[in-house]
């Protein structure tokens, strides 16, 4: 039923998204792509130097969570086909965006912000929901957001 | 002249004092590469005076025009502000900012010890010469260790990339050995940043000056929290957006980072051309509330290393408390 997986995570829920990915594949051959999203926007008088560092520093962070997931993938099943995936853009939009161009069977990702921080932060995931091209696999995460990032 | 024009100018005066300031360190910084400089120098000094050349510049502009107070007001002001007001907004809407031992170790007593070494010499009277070199050598060593530290980080990530990957890499000491001509546009751009950075803070202290005026309010009040306030807005956005995208470092480091150079550089600097005279209240009240918030702040952080919603409100409260009695029991 599915071939191609889209798997999203800036780090947050990132060991509940795999256990879950996993027991979804069930060891059957399949084909991972690893998408971390870097939300370079940066407020108006933002100086431009700080933006730099901003993104790079993503980049790194991004680059360590991907190697993570692939780390997790190989070594929990040989089957796996995985595809590492670093853009820079509005998580949202960039999600539903390489869903539709990669023409992934099912987008996995986390949820379980509180309502202050759906508030105060925004949800991806919500936005996600409303414009995806595939079926979505919501992981409920018991952790606060942040207590997972690696 | 009317309120109204002067809210318009103190308003226009501060998105040219930060844009300014931006065109200028970012110029600076090129001219700097091209120059043969390290990467790693460049970066980190950047980093460090990015943010704070407003406050920076509106120190000196007042401290020359006359209104010392004003430039003392926002220096001390703009501290108080980083670290109860910023930090506190950006824990309650982030939800938490982590920090590393080694960072906060190394940021955070260097923010406390500056702020004893300015509460000191204000005890000693005047802010003259003295005080002022010492304070910009205690920068110029700090600088030094920041730029280290950067080094070995960069050395083992240099390392870890080549163990890994085989590969020789030259990661952050870019040191440019071809060293390139450099090119008009850069010293334009230094010059207009230099200008706009003038300009904008002598109109940004001439509005504050003449609000506070109008409605009789003193210079030191305008500075503490009109000008401080106005021109933290880069740390503001910088501290918020990072801790909202999970950049923990960055989002307490920019905090820490401004507070040393805002009195080491922006008090030392106006004091090494004239002497900067002390009010009584700044002293017995103000700088002591400046320390109070930085260790309140290590204090908290400390514990679980990192800043949750909750100490957030904490700062936050903590800040609205000083503004209340700063403006409305001692004026």
């Amino acid at each position: 039923m599915y071939e191609k997986i889209l798997v999203t995570s800036t780090g947050e829920y990132l060991n509940e998204v795999i256990e879950h990915t996993l027991d979804l594949i069930h060891g059957r051959p399949m084909e991972v792509i690893g998408l971390y999203v870097a939300d370079t926007s940066a407020p108006f008088l933002t100086p431009s130097k700080v933006k730099q560092m901003m993104v790079k520093e993503l980049d790194e962070k991004g680059r360590e969570v991907l190697k993570n997931m692939e780390q997790k993938f190989q070594k929990s099943n040989a089957n796996v086909k995985f595809m590492p995936m670093l853009v820079e853009g509005d998580p949202a939009e960039k999600i539903v965006k390489i869903a539709e161009k990669e023409n992934t069977d099912v987008i996995i990702m986390g949820t379980g912000k509180s309502k202050i921080d759906k508030h105060l932060l925004g949800s991806v995931s919500e936005k996600v929901v409303h414009s995806a091209p595939c079926t979505i696999l919501l992981i409920r995460s018991k952790h606060k957001p942040l207590e997972q990032i690696e | 002249m009317s309120i109204f024009i002067l809210i318009g100018i103190l308003i226009v005066s501060l998105i040219i004092v930060i844009k300014a300031a931006d065109i200028f360190v970012d110029n600076l910084v090129e001219v700097g590469a091209l120059l043969g400089i390290s990467q790693i120098i460049l970066g980190v000094t950047a980093a460090a005076i990015g943010t704070s050349l407003p406050e920076f510049g509106s120190a000196v502009i007042a401290s020359l025009s006359g209104s010392v107070d004003i430039g003392v007001g926002t220096v001390i002001g703009s501290n108080i502000w980083n670290i109860a007001g910023i930090l506190g907004i950006s824990a309650i809407v982030a939800g938490v900012i982590k920090s590393d031992v080694k960072g906060i170790n190394r940021d955070g007593a260097i923010t406390l010890a500056t702020a004893v070494i300015l509460i000191f010499f204000m005890f000693l009277g005047d802010i003259g010469k003295i005080a002022a070199i010492v304070m910009i050598a205690v920068y110029v060593i700090y600088l030094r260790t920041l730029i280290k530290a950067q080094k070995e980080e960069a050395k083992s990530d240099k390392k870890e990339v080549e163990e890994k990957f085989g590969l020789k890499e030259d990661i952050g000491e870019k040191s440019g050995s071809k060293l390139k001509s450099i090119r008009p546009k850069n010293i334009i751009g230094i010059l207009i940043g230099f200008a706009g950075l003038v300009v904008g803070c002598r109109l940004l202290v001439y509005s504050g000056v003449g609000i506070g005026e109008i409605y009789n309010i003193p210079e030191i009040i305008m500075g503490l929290f009109v000008l401080a306030i106005g021109t933290s807005i880069p740390e503001l956005v910088v501290t918020l957006s990072s801790a909202m995208k999970g950049l923990h470092d960055l989002s307490i480091g920019t905090v820490l980072g401004s507070n040393t150079f805002n009195i080491l550089i922006g008090i030392g600097v106006p004091a090494l051309i004239l002497n900067v005279p002390v009010d009584p209240i700044s002293l017995y009240f103000d700088a002591p509330v400046m320390i109070f918030v930085t260790v309140l702040v290590l204090l908290l952080i400390k514990k679980d290393m990192k800043l949750t919603r909750l100490n957030g409100l904490i700062l936050l409260a903590t800040y609205i408390a000083y503004a209340a009695i700063r403006l409305f029991v001692l004026g």
